[in-house]
């Protein structure tokens, strides 16, 4: 489904991401860890078309995406949960919400309003909070709206940057109760956390990020492998 | 003593608030599209004077070949767009992602509008042209007379106005460009097509700008550099009311130019625009937000 070669990025001459290959099949869940400031949220926002790659491909589906613009790749269905949540402020949370409806183009009203239905009906609490504006709710219902928003658009792969930082434990587990829902509708995640026990019971597979490369890969199921992620990401 | 404070209200006073008023819509009407494009793509437009300019000397042209002043209200904003859409894909983008962004756009827009003063003087001539008044009479208001046309100025531009407000704030794609003037990548991460968005909002400016142009013409006539005239007054209600916010341009549109009325009654009217470019000056350094926030930012 997605499969990035030899990436590299720079943030004017710092070199950021510096030579990643990964590939994510079909339904699959890969954690992306690693300490901050290694280029775990770069890598997501040269997949979702935020930053331009200086070299490299990523390929999505059998196309080259990199370099192509954010808009065009969210319509080419991959949704982008970022790390500050980036509610739009003055908007209501339906608005956030219906400016999903963008990422599928074509789609009828019709099929527009049963996929807000659909949302509502899984985030009641959103429902409640329609006409409020986005930015007044809570930290935990501002990511689920964050969510929400994109799964809207039903993407087919979803990059989730940070998505339990600050938030309750019972909220984080409702978050990735959503995250495991997700992946049992098919949809491949790749998912940046700083929780990795958390995160590890949703994924697949994990890799581990340094100064801009991958370390580590390993199964997410496989003791052996957990056990190396913990030693490689406790130093 | 409350006869003199009546006929000092009705024969000095409300006549100069309503010069002002109209004043005051025709500056907002300038303004209006000026603030928008500040407000989503954060871009000094210096050619916008000049874009009035061109509203209203294709609403000339056209007026010659028979067309009426109403149908014109129509046709000459709908020119605009296609001017506006290409004028932004074609020159604002190009430079737009440069590091120097404010910069490059403030004096290639600055640029543009010398280009199109001198091909106004160069296809229209130097000497003004006045249209005729689409609407003849006057009414009583309150004792005052008030040209109808004038009237229908303050009307129309109220109704501009709210027509714009119910489409920045009431619908999807208001929603769009307010979401695309606060985080350009989230919004283009939920597939809204920031681009389009930009110079859409772009050729909308530019079309509000022609159709003041329009509206304006048969009170101050149409010259090469009646930009000028406006400009100056449209960039201090921007500035003062909140660089790229709507309410703020209506509330220091209206009240800059009752300020440049009324003061024009106790001292010479030659202090009124010092005094309204000092207003200004004031606000950038006590309040640079202005008196509201932003487009897009709550």
């Amino acid at each position: 489904m997605l499969d990035i070669r030899n990436l590299h990025t720079y943030y004017g001459t710092s070199h950021i991401i510096q030579g990643i290959d990964l590939k994510i099949e079909n339904g699959e869940v890969v954690g992306v860890f690693g300490r901050n400031g290694v280029g775990k949220s770069t890598l997501m926002k040269a997949i979702a078309g935020w930053i331009k790659p200086a070299r490299g491909e990523i390929v999505f589906n059998g196309e080259r995406i990199d370099g192509q613009s954010a808009d065009r790749v969210a319509r080419r269905g991959i949704g982008f949960v970022p790390e500050d949540r980036r509610i739009f402020p003055g908007l209501s949370v339906e608005e956030n919400l219906t400016l999903g409806f963008l990422q599928v183009p074509g789609r009828s009203s019709a099929d527009n309003r049963k996929a807000l239905d659909r949302i509502y009906a899984r985030f009641p609490r959103l429902m409640e909070r329609r006409e409020q504006n986005g930015t007044t709710l809570s930290g935990g219902e501002q990511q689920m709206l964050a969510m929400a928003r994109v799964m809207i658009g039903k993407p087919t792969l979803l990059l989730i940057d940070e998505p339990s930082e600050g938030l309750a434990p019972m909220i984080v587990a409702d978050l990735f109760t959503i995250i495991r829902e997700m992946k049992e509708a098919g949809c491949a995640i790749l998912l940046v956390e700083q929780n990795v026990h958390q995160a590890l019971t949703a994924c697949d597979r994990f890799v581990v990020i340094e100064r801009g490369r991958i370390v580590l890969s390993g199964d997410a199921r496989s003791k052996t492998d957990c056990d190396r992620l913990m030693e490689t990401i406790a130093f | 003593m409350m006869t003199a404070a009546i006929e000092y209200f009705q024969f000095v006073l409300a006549p100069q608030i309503l010069i002002g008023l109209v004043l005051g819509v025709a500056v907002i009407l300038v303004a209006l599209g000026l603030t928008i494009i500040f407000g989503l793509l954060d871009v000094i437009n210096m050619s916008h004077g000049e874009f009035y300019a061109l509203g209203a000397f294709i609403a000339l042209a056209l007026a010659s070949v028979g067309l009426p002043f109403w149908l014109l209200l129509l046709l000459v904003p709908l020119i605009m767009l296609p001017v506006g859409y290409i004028v932004e894909r074609g020159l604002i983008q190009r430079v737009f992602h440069s590091g120097e962004r404010h910069v490059t756009t403030l004096l290639l827009t600055f640029g543009l509008g010398l280009v199109m003063e001198d091909a106004f003087r160069l296809v229209f001539g130097p000497n003004p042209q006045k249209p005729p008044v689409p609407i003849a009479g006057a009414i009583d208001v309150f004792g005052v007379f008030l040209p109808l046309y004038r009237l229908f100025l303050i009307l129309g531009g109220a109704a501009v106005v709210a027509l714009v407000a119910l489409v920045v704030y009431r619908t999807r794609l208001g929603a769009m460009v307010r979401a695309a003037a606060f985080d350009r990548h989230m919004a283009a991460s939920l597939g809204v097509p920031v681009q389009h968005v930009y110079a859409g909002a772009f050729a909308f400016g530019v079309a509000l700008a022609g159709l003041a142009g329009v509206m304006l013409a048969p009170i101050y006539s149409v010259f090469p550099t009646m930009g000028r005239d406006f400009i100056l007054m449209a960039f201090t209600v921007v500035i003062v009311g909140g660089m790229g916010s709507i309410a703020g341009v209506v509330v220091a549109g209206l009240l800059l130019t009752q300020v440049q009325a009324i003061s024009s009654l106790y001292i010479s009217p030659v202090w009124s625009d010092p005094i309204v470019f000092g207003i200004m000056v004031i606000m950038l350094m006590v309040r640079p937000q202005g008196l509201f926030g932003r487009l897009g930012h709550g």
